[in-house]
């Protein structure tokens, strides 16, 4: 017992600091299923509550730029609906046509915590489960894309920002179509990095680069940002900076997007594999 | 005692609000992300126990995780630096040793023992939380520069903090 006493007091403290090292790497470890444990979860919603509070007085500052934002993006829409008018001109009966059905789902929602200066950058949302929202989907704001859902709680989500280390996306050159793989290096907050394009593939500054559309969670065509700058560096592969469209700076209003086929698109896919 | 505690209480908060509403927020091409809340582990008393000292590290830690949706991590660090802190401060000790009831500071001190007792242990803190946050090895030699150069800030804010503190 005396000696236990005295190993205790020897090495009581190197034992508590492993204990509470344990703890802190549990917790690192067990990020993506945080929720699970109570007090994080109560206190992220009670945290995310006070936030909202505090956005919206931050909120009533930056009226005027979310102004000029949603005028443009009405008059993109306006625009479009234009056009839907004036092809229905054209026809002269009318056909319920079941060719084209809904595929995507717009749900808006407002960013109530986000950071930038980090490594593994994630931003909260104020929709959650009781709105549709699952993981898996997309986030993209009037600007370009955001990031994509891994977290749902009941009237939160948690989406990965494309500033962070683990975000990957395919992209492609709208002008061409080539495609490669977008990542972000941890580094500046408007450079991303866009992989996999071919030497050959002509580029220039200033292009723009879109989504493609083939992980069934972003559709196709959202803008992500410019060319910035490329290099040759002697390998087959090109190595393209892309300036993001979107200041994730400043973001405040956001879309999630479900795909509502994108069960069927997973399902078939896994299927071509299993069988390969 | 309880008077203390509460300078100590006001101190935490002062920090942290310091480091949640100002340093946050700073961003420097990503390189940069000084992080002075380490400061209240290192200006407690000398004579606080060592569990003691790994509890408020653990606590503090904690904070910065939940308010900053870092799970663990600045945990992880704070406890690390909680626990190396009484081996660096018999490190750096001067030939005296230390006079029961001082406090750490630059005042009982001086400024080159202060400066070399902070580097130290900023230094440490802020090699396993990087290292930590990446947990790859592909991006060693970025992740040693932003060591370095948050290091630098943080020493650079912690000075001008406790300049201030001192006149207090």
């Amino acid at each position: 017992m005396r000696s236990l006493l005295n190993f205790l007091k020897k090495f009581g403290n190197v034992l508590l600091f492993i204990l509470l090292e344990l703890i802190a790497f549990y917790l690192l470890a067990a990020r993506p299923n945080y929720h699970n444990i109570k007090l994080t979860k109560a206190i992220n919603a009670t945290k995310a509550a006070m936030r909202k509070k505090i956005n919206n007085a931050v909120d009533y500052f930056s009226l005027s730029d979310i102004n000029k934002q949603l005028v443009r993006e009405n008059e993109e829409l306006k625009n479009t609906l234009q056009r839907i008018y004036k092809s229905e001109e054209l026809t002269t009966f009318n056909v319920t046509d079941s060719i084209y059905r809904q595929q995507y789902v717009y749900i808006s929602a407002a960013v109530v915590n986000n950071s930038v200066n980090k490594q593994k950058n994630y931003i909260t949302l104020d929709r959650g489960r009781l709105s549709g929202v699952k993981e898996d989907m997309a986030v993209i704001c009037p600007e370009g894309i955001v990031g994509i859902i891994v977290e749902v709680g009941r009237n939160y989500s948690i989406a990965m920002s494309v500033l962070n280390l683990e975000f990957r996306l395919s992209a492609r050159l709208s002008k061409n179509g080539y495609f490669g793989s977008l990542t972000w290096d941890g580094g500046n907050v408007n450079s991303l990095i866009l992989k996999e394009i071919p030497n050959h593939v002509n580029v220039s500054v200033g292009d723009t680069v879109e989504t493609t559309g083939y992980s069934a969670v972003f559709p196709e065509g959202i803008m992500i940002g410019t060319i910035s700058d490329f290099d040759e560096r002697g390998g087959d592969f090109l190595d393209i900076k892309i300036q993001p469209s979107t200041d994730f700076r400043k973001l405040s209003n956001a879309y999630i997007i479900a795909n509502l086929k994108k069960d069927e698109q997973l399902k078939i896919e896994s299927g071509i594999q299993g069988t390969r | 005692m309880l008077n203390t505690i509460l300078k100590y209480t006001g101190l935490f908060i002062l920090l942290l609000a310091i480091q949640l509403l100002l340093l946050n927020n700073i961003q420097f091409s990503g390189f940069v992300n000084p992080y002075i809340y380490i400061l209240f582990i290192l200006l407690l008393p000398f004579e606080t126990p060592s569990w003691l000292l790994l509890i408020l590290s653990f606590a503090t830690g904690m904070v910065m995780d939940i308010s900053s949706v870092t799970h663990g991590l600045h945990t992880s660090a704070t406890v690390f630096a909680g626990f190396l802190r009484p081996y660096v401060l018999n490190f750096v000790a001067p030939h005296e040793g230390y006079e029961q009831g001082d406090l750490p500071g630059i005042k009982a001190y001086g400024f080159r023992w202060f400066i070399t007792y902070v580097i130290i242990i900023v230094a440490l803190h802020h090699f396993f939380l990087f290292y930590i946050e990446v947990f790859k090895f592909e991006y060693f030699f970025r992740t040693l520069l932003r060591v370095l150069l948050s290091t630098g800030f943080t020493l650079m804010f912690i000075v001008i903090v406790q300049s201030v503190i001192i006149r207090r």
